[in-house]
């Protein structure tokens, strides 16, 4: 039997595998897949607790609507990041540093 | 007495531009002629007068400042200014064209100033002031030509002998202070006197009369203290006549008389001894001198000795009737060498001769260009020597007779000193006879010159009438009516003092037949040796020669105490250097060694500490620092790392 | 049978998604990435959102990831260098306190989520109760296009608008700039 627990888990897995590629990576695009690879794992999140919700599938909807808000972020996001490679010829976060102090 | 500070100050200010001496001039004569008819007539014979202003108070004790006239200042300050008077007429003439003549005036009205100040002054703080005033004008004057080495010098050796006399003057008024708890000459000296009431015989007085003989002896340059005046001879002449003759050399004088209730009988000794051997040393080295104003000097340091010791003998009304008389035919003595120089001097210059024009031996027979100037000489030089019909004959019989008197009162073993007084009047008889002898007698030596075209001629109108007036000054009919009786005269009646020993009716018709038919004898062998030529000693003569190196007293000073203090220099040197300077460094050394410690300690402790806690702000902030690295993924992991510890402890919670 | 398949997908997302962080080479990524979001799918298709998996591969296989290929493609000199001079490793471990972090965050949730289940929420046992969770039998595309039409209109028109927003944004900013 497959509980809610396991999906939770697995999302948990995911998402922090995520967070991983998102502190550790040293590329933007990777960066951007460690997003992607979070979201899918609200997503999940977002379907498992779904399916107790038939009167209003929110789980559903909003699943589709977070897809479409990360669409959306990884188009603004490479647009960005062409921008970036363009002014510093480089898309390593290593090299961006113009936050420093 | 302001008259000739007003002048000062707008000479002062003027500058170079008052070059005539005619605001001088006005202001002495005003003084003169206020201290003459607003101020001595009035006041002589009459009631002391006292005017005093709160100067400044210490403590419980206010110094007064004021002015004290009484027959005594009175009679100084009438003396200073007619003295004066025809000083300044007199440089008007000899003056002339000099290049510091506005300095010249300047510094003659300011010691004139200083000078009547000192006579009317009426504390003894006061008094010290102004007589240091006097001083340093005296400084000034003497070191008028201060391009020549010899003035400059001269000024020196003068102010530095006076600082001596000044350390006494000062340790007196001190001492009178602490005794006394007042300065107040009126105070002190008047009819209530504070000096009644104490024991005379205490040490304390015989040290204060000592540090006030000290102050005098170096102002009326007593012996040893007499070697700065003769080299004040370097100043011009007329100075020497005013200052170094008349008036300033008599403030010693002055200030004993002043002072005279504080001394006691030890003192008084001292005071005539040292004036009888001033007296006698000052005679014979006037003796060996060439120089026309070298003599005229030792005689008036002989002639302060005999002041000292009418001071000494108690006669001090005696003394002041002589310093009047002396600072005329002095005076006059000086101004008629001066006119004598100053002719000299031009024939030098005319001539081109390399000559001292103060050099006796250059001169003679001068009697046949200068008749008035001869006869004014001839009238102070009587004077001098004590002759009749005189003022000098009245004063310096009226010393000689009551030394006499009062030798005869105490014993034989003190009547050496009227003896040698009257030895000394000899001497001085002598040598102002060699002196006429020398300079207006025999043949002038550089007659060829004027026969060549180069005139020599009388001194100017200006410089004669202040000698007229003073000649007739220094005749007896000024002072006294009688002849002989020195106590008819004015002064001498006014200041009368009462003697403790009888009169003695012999000396007086003794003494002055002695003293006059010594200086005639003395004149006659003058005569013989300098105008026939016969003069028995060579010039070479050790007694002689010793006495133109005025005794050996300038050298023995040279090698005792220059010698002296140069040793005594050294050794207090390497005390200094040793023992002195070795507990400075040790004690250096020492908080050398103290303030390494405390360095390590400063920078080791308390530096530790404001570092560590720098240090600690400085790596924290270093560690923190790599937060803001400007890495966006960092920033993302911190802020993680704060949402994790945030849940962690809403999980342990 | 049921519960092997879901472990099957759920293990082939995970250690998909591990390679993936883990591998060098920017390429290779992208595509292991492309088999996390068909596993991520199929786990979907146990939620029962049939609908969502199909989006999911539409959208994310067909859009976001071309769009990924597109961008590394577009700016991989410097990639493709780093790819040569470090390709002796298969995987590495670039950034310890990343894992470290990711680890710390993982346990946390792992454990929050197995504590919670100890006491579900009341809503879920309700409707596990009444029967009201959406069985496999039930057509979700129909009730969706419903709900969205009726109950979700709203956010649905705004997230058409911000979509489309977004995709005007990103064409704006990726334009070269030639007025420069």
């Amino acid at each position: 039997m497959i509980t809610l627990t396991h999906f939770l888990v697995v999302s948990a897995c995911i998402f922090c595998i995520g967070l991983y590629a998102v502190l550790a990576k040293r590329n933007t695009i990777m960066i951007l897949v460690g997003i992607e690879l979070m979201i899918n794992a609200a997503i999940l999140n977002f379907v498992a607790f779904g399916k107790y919700d038939k009167l209003n599938y929110a789980g559903q909807v909003f699943a589709l609507f977070a897809i479409v808000l990360a669409a959306a972020a990884v188009a603004v996001g490479l647009a960005i990041i062409l921008n970036v490679y363009r002014s510093f010829k480089t898309i390593n976060p290593k090299n961006i540093h113009e936050l420093k102090d | 007495m302001l008259c000739p500070l007003l002048a000062f100050l707008i000479q002062a200010l003027l500058g170079k531009k008052s070059i005539s001496g005619n605001i001088a001039l006005v202001a002495i004569l005003a003084s003169t002629l206020i201290s003459l008819f607003g101020v001595f007539l009035p006041i002589w014979n009459e009631t002391t007068v006292l005017q005093k202003w709160a100067w400044f108070t210490i403590g419980q004790h206010t110094l007064h400042v004021g002015i004290l006239v009484n027959n005594l200042t009175a009679l100084m300050q009438l003396v200073v200014c007619i003295i004066a008077l025809p000083v300044h007429i007199y440089s008007r003439a000899y003056m002339k064209g000099d290049s510091g003549i506005h300095r010249y005036w300047m510094y003659l009205s300011l010691f004139c100033f200083a000078m009547l100040g000192l006579t009317v002054s009426l504390n003894l703080l006061q008094l010290y002031i102004f007589w240091e005033l006097v001083g340093f004008a005296s400084y000034l004057l003497i070191g008028f030509w201060f391009t020549k080495e010899t003035a400059a010098q001269a000024n020196k050796k003068a102010f530095l002998i006076n600082r001596i006399g000044d350390i006494g003057f000062l340790i007196g008024i001190a001492l009178v202070y602490a005794n006394c708890g007042t300065l107040d000459l009126s105070t002190l000296f008047g009819e209530t006197s504070v000096l009644s009431s104490i024991d005379k015989n205490t040490s304390w007085v015989t040290f204060a009369g000592l540090a006030f003989f000290l102050g005098a002896m170096a102002k009326s340059a007593q012996f040893p203290l007499h070697i700065w005046l003769p080299d004040a001879m370097e100043g011009p002449t007329a100075v020497s006549s005013l200052i170094h003759a008349a008036t300033m050399v008599a403030a010693g004088v002055f200030l004993l008389c002043t002072v005279f209730p504080l001394f006691n009988e030890t003192v008084l000794l001292v005071i005539t001894i040292i004036g009888t051997l001033t007296a006698l040393s000052a005679a014979l080295f006037a003796l060996g001198q060439y120089d026309i104003k070298k003599v005229l000097a030792f005689s008036t340091i002989s002639q302060l000795g005999f002041m000292m010791v009418g001071v000494g003998i108690g006669a001090w009304n005696a003394a002041m009737f002589h310093l009047t008389t002396h600072a005329f035919f002095k005076c006059l003595l000086f101004l008629s060498a001066g006119a004598v120089i100053h002719e000299m001097a031009h024939l030098k210059a005319k001539a081109q001769l390399a000559i001292d024009p103060q050099d006796l031996r250059h001169m003679g027979g001068l009697r046949h260009f200068m008749p008035k100037t001869f006869v004014c000489m001839v009238i102070a030089s009587l004077s001098l020597a004590g002759f009749p019909l005189t003022s000098g004959y009245l004063s310096k019989d009226s010393i000689v007779i009551t030394a006499y008197e009062w030798a005869n009162h105490l014993g034989a073993a003190y009547m050496l000193i009227p003896i040698l007084l009257i030895i000394v009047s000899l001497l001085t008889a002598f040598y102002i006879g060699r002196l006429i002898f020398k300079t207006f007698f025999g043949s002038f030596k550089y007659r060829s010159l004027t026969a060549a075209g180069i005139s020599f001629h009388e001194a100017p109108k200006a410089m004669l009438i202040p000698m007229f007036f003073l000649a007739a000054g220094s005749l007896f009919p000024f002072f006294g009516i009688s002849l002989t009786d020195y106590h008819s005269a004015w002064i001498m009646h006014t200041l009368e003092t009462d003697s403790s020993y009888p009169t003695l009716a012999q000396a007086h018709l003794f003494i002055p037949a002695l003293l006059t038919g010594g200086a005639i004898l003395v004149w006659l062998i003058g005569w013989n040796w300098y105008v026939k030529q016969k003069y028995p000693l060579s010039e070479n003569n050790v007694l002689v020669y010793f006495a133109h190196k005025q005794g050996y007293i300038n050298e023995f000073n040279e090698r005792v105490f220059v010698n002296g203090v140069i040793k005594l220099s050294r050794i207090l040197y390497t005390f200094d250097r040793y023992v002195v300077d070795g507990l400075t460094k040790f004690f250096s050394w020492f908080v050398r060694q103290l303030s390494v410690v405390v360095y390590w300690f400063d920078k080791h402790i308390v530096d530790g500490l404001v570092n560590l806690a720098a240090n600690a702000t400085y790596y924290i902030g270093h560690l923190v620092r790599h937060v803001q690295n400007g890495q966006l993924q960092t920033y993302l992991g911190f802020a993680l790392t704060i949402v994790v510890l945030g849940i962690l402890y809403l999980i342990i919670k | 049978m049921e519960s092997l398949l879901f472990y099957a997908f759920a293990g082939m997302a995970i250690v998909s998604a591990l390679l993936l962080v883990n591998i060098r080479n920017t390429a290779r990524a992208l595509f292991l990435l492309f088999i996390v979001l068909f596993a991520m799918a199929g786990l979907y298709l146990f939620a029962l959102a049939d609908f969502i998996a199909i989006t999911q591969i539409l959208v994310y296989v067909g859009g976001v990831l071309i769009l990924l290929i597109f961008a590394f493609m577009l700016s991989n000199k410097e990639l493709l260098d780093d790819l040569q001079s470090t390709s002796k490793r298969f995987i590495s471990l670039p950034n310890w306190q990343a894992l470290v972090l990711a680890l710390i965050f993982m346990s946390v949730m792992v454990y929050s989520y197995i504590s919670w289940s100890e006491h579900i929420p009341q809503w879920i046992q309700q409707s596990e109760a009444k029967g009201k969770i959406i069985l496999s039998t039930d057509n979700n595309i129909e009730v969706l296009g419903f709900k969205f039409m009726t109950q979700y209109v709203l956010p649905f028109e705004i997230i058409s608008v911000f979509l489309m927003m977004a995709l005007i944004g990103a064409a704006h900013l990726s334009r070269k700039e030639d007025n420069k």
